[in-house]
């Protein structure tokens, strides 16, 4: 099966724009390092390139220097055995330049976290004590209140879906970042830029949205979910960009021309599986290791529905619209039943016959999830493992376990 | 109606000012849990990868044994406890626990002016909350009645930990006390404040106390049976770190919740909030106003926060002389009292080591 050329150009880009980001780094312009929650979109409008530090572990379990980035991170005296998929990139710092992925991450001007969890604000204060990097922290509230049906709530109705009170407090902390970053950039926050931004964000959202759909109606599928995930997920680190637009819009029509000329990543699929949970970067392969036996293909991961469902926000004051995107992101994923519901609904329409259910550690309810698909009849597989450090993934056994999964409890179709 | 006869308002957490609870006509009950009783299955699988204390919390629980609270109050000052809160708001929906749950969410980032209206409106849905539960409608007469209440027991504990300062107090007796402060009515509480003391061991080492909290006094008890250690203090949220004894004023509700906000937001820093700086300059603070030679981290598996502040504390007590000796990840069950045996061991070898080298 040949790649899609949105993946292979979306990687291609991404490798230019990080050589291109270095370069400007080591010639002294700022850049950020930031988790997957935080503001994006208010780097762009200052036109300080970012790094998400979730895509940054990927490339680095992907290069298979999880092991060996989490040593570093010891070697600092400081836990390798906790969110190791937030702290690897700290520990890949400290490996020579000459090991790290694609030439090493310069060192960031700004750390930009949200305080989610116990640990992410401590591991973002490390990258503050590093040379030449500051930290800045953004509150992480609790999902409450978590009215039904979610996804049809946060285009518009996000005052409902979030509660007025989470939203100030998170538009209050964007616009003192606003401030802060003014202060160390010498630059001036452009507002008509930044309501760009937001159009062209929600623009590819929508790109996105009809790809999902396309997806779920495609009998059979016809791309596999490891092209998806980076034909989604490098436009999303680009979000608010014309680039971006067009990357979504070129992987629908090409999703579009793979269903019109009856293209099947899996010639006589008989199982459709979705993944939940985040990605299992040190063993990509996985996802197509079932196809030959089983006749099973996973048509669904997370990251193309999110880009789907998760992003969109239209509204006249894009700083409410930027604190609606962020202030519950994660919690659409991974908090019961919000997450519960939405996984069904997805399970529904992309007429699901299997689930396999990457439990991370740093993720509450699992369960519930579960127990939502499996009362709609989907059989589910549970694993509890740390998708980015091999040494979870390998005690968890999972490509054993997906086959025993698949061997008795999902049965093949006609 | 008695403190005896008010309701019990179960309290997750440590960041609900009492006075509010107690305004309202309830007495609060902090749920503790347990470092030494293994969590069942079904606490594991609901919560998923979480500290044993946490888990233990949730199966006391669904074991009924907290069964006449009135209502619940979940803080999210853990990610832990925030698992419990999502996992009993859906089991208060199916019945499963008889009572409201009602989430308290107060982050401590920063105290700037958006963090500081968000947390004055949380306090004030709490209050809005207990009122519910206890059908009293709040007012500021209740309020001030409820901070005289508060501050006696405040009162008390400063008392304890001059006792405990002057070597009249064991950490023992001491975290005991802190332990029934924070679950017993107002009587019970001073009394049992007042009442904590109890001689150290002569020659012990004065050693303070750091890593997670402690849901009871075992391993309190364990160490200074040795007769080699008397903890002189704690920076963890069961001891002297605990939100007890605090009340504000104000000639409004809505100034008594600001004042309460203001309190909380200069709270000292808690290691699952706080930053590793700020963690190792309190305790560092904590360890040098008691006197402490040495301190000791016991940490539980799947309580990381702790763990990240280690090298930061680690180095702030050592430009102060203050040895510290580290356990990580102890399971629950008896590693725990294993674990501070060998923190102990640990401890002798390291003073033993300091004095040669002195």
């Amino acid at each position: 099966m040949s790649r899609l050329d949105a993946a292979r150009a979306a990687t291609q880009h991404q490798k230019a724009w990080f050589a291109e980001t270095a370069r400007r780094a080591r010639a002294g312009d700022p850049i950020a390092l930031v988790n997957a929650d935080a503001p994006h979109e208010v780097l762009r409008a200052f036109d300080v390139p970012y790094v998400v530090n979730q895509w940054w572990a990927s490339i680095i379990a992907a290069k298979r220097l999880g092991p060996a980035s989490m040593r570093k991170v010891a070697e600092a005296g400081l836990p390798d055995h906790s969110l190791q998929y937030d702290a690897m990139p700290l520990g890949a710092q400290d490996l020579p330049v000459e090991e790290q992925p694609w030439g090493g991450l310069p060192d960031p001007a700004f750390a930009i976290a949200d305080s989610h969890g116990d640990v992410t604000h401590k591991i973002f204060e490390q990258w503050g004590r590093r040379p030449g990097t500051e930290t800045y922290q953004l509150s992480r509230t609790g999902a409450d209140p978590v009215p039904p049906r979610w996804w049809e709530l946060v285009p518009r109705e996000w005052e409902t879906a979030f509660g007025t009170d989470r939203l100030d407090l998170l538009q209050g902390e964007i616009e003192e970042l606003i401030g802060w970053l003014e202060e160390r950039t010498g630059r001036r926050f452009d507002e008509d830029r930044f309501v760009e931004i937001m159009r062209l964000a929600n623009e590819q959202a929508e790109w996105n949205r009809r790809t999902r759909e396309l997806l779920a109606q495609a009998r059979p599928a016809p791309v596999l979910v490891n092209d998806t995930i980076p034909a989604v997920m490098v436009p999303q680190w680009h979000r608010g960009t014309q680039w971006a637009v067009d990357a979504a819009h070129r992987l629908h029509d090409e999703v579009a021309q793979r269903i019109e000329d009856g293209v099947a990543v899996c010639p006589g699929e008989r199982r459709r599986l979705m993944w939940i949970g985040r990605g299992l970067w040190s063993d990509l392969d996985l996802y197509q290791r079932f196809q030959e036996e089983f006749g099973a293909v996973f048509v669904w991961s997370m990251y193309l529905a999110i880009a789907a469902d998760g992003y969109v926000r239209y509204g006249p004051d894009p700083l409410r619209a930027l604190a609606a995107r962020f202030v519950g992101l994660t919690d659409l994923l991974y908090v019961p039943p919000w997450s519960a519901e939405w996984y069904v609904k997805e399970a529904r329409t992309h007429g699901v016959d299997g689930v396999v259910h990457l439990v991370a550690d740093d993720t509450p309810g699992g369960g519930f999830i579960s127990e939502a698909l499996e009362a709609e009849g989907i059989p589910v597989l549970e694993i509890r493992a740390n998708n980015a450090d091999s040494r979870s993934t390998d005690a968890a056994r999972i490509p054993e376990r997906i086959a025993d999964f698949l061997r008795d409890r999902v049965p093949a179709r006609g | 109606m008695s403190d005896a006869d008010a309701p019990r308002i179960g309290i997750i957490g440590d960041d609900v000012p009492r006075q509010l609870v107690f305004a309202a006509g309830a007495v609060p009950r902090r749920l503790l849990g347990s470092w030494h009783e293994p969590v069942t299955p079904e606490a594991a699988e609901l919560l998923g990868t979480v500290d044993a204390a946490a888990g233990r919390v949730l199966d006391d629980l669904l074991a009924g044994r907290h069964d006449d609270l009135s209502g619940l109050v979940v803080c999210h000052d853990s990610q832990a406890n925030l698992r419990i809160f999502y996992v009993l708001r859906i089991l208060a929906q199916r019945g499963r626990v008889p009572f409201p749950v009602h989430l308290v969410d107060v982050p401590r980032v920063s105290a700037n002016a958006p963090a500081r209206c968000f947390v004055s409106r949380q306090y004030a849905r709490l209050l809005d909350f207990c009122a519910q539960v206890t059908g009293n409608r709040t007012d500021l007469t209740s309020l001030r009645r409820a901070a005289e209440q508060e501050r006696e027991l405040g009162r008390a504990l400063e008392a304890m930990r001059e006792r405990r300062r002057a070597g009249d107090c064991t950490g023992t007796e001491a975290l005991t006390a802190y332990l029934l402060a924070a679950t017993e009515p107002p009587e019970v509480a001073v009394s049992a404040v007042a009442g904590a003391g109890g001689a150290t061991a002569p020659g012990a080492t004065r050693v303070h106390l750091t890593g997670s909290n402690h849901p009871d006094a075992e391993i309190y008890r364990a160490l200074e049976a040795t007769g080699d250690v008397v903890v002189v203090g704690e920076d963890h949220d069961t001891g002297d770190g605990a939100w007890l004894g605090v009340a504000a004023d104000g000639s409004s509700i809505d100034e008594v919740t600001d004042a309460l906000t203001d309190a909380h937001l200069a709270r000292p820093a808690a290691a699952t909030g706080g930053l590793a700086e700020a963690r190792a300059g309190h305790t560092l603070r904590r360890a040098t106003h008691t006197r402490a030679r040495a301190a000791i981290a016991l940490v539980r598996e799947h309580d990381d926060a702790p763990v990240w502040d280690l090298p930061r504390q680690r180095q702030a007590l050592r430009d102060h002389d203050i040895a510290l000796v580290a356990r990580t990840r102890i399971p629950s069950g008896d590693a725990a009292a294993t674990a501070a045996r060998e923190s102990l061991a640990d401890l002798r070898e390291l003073l033993a080591t300091a004095g040669a080298d002195a």
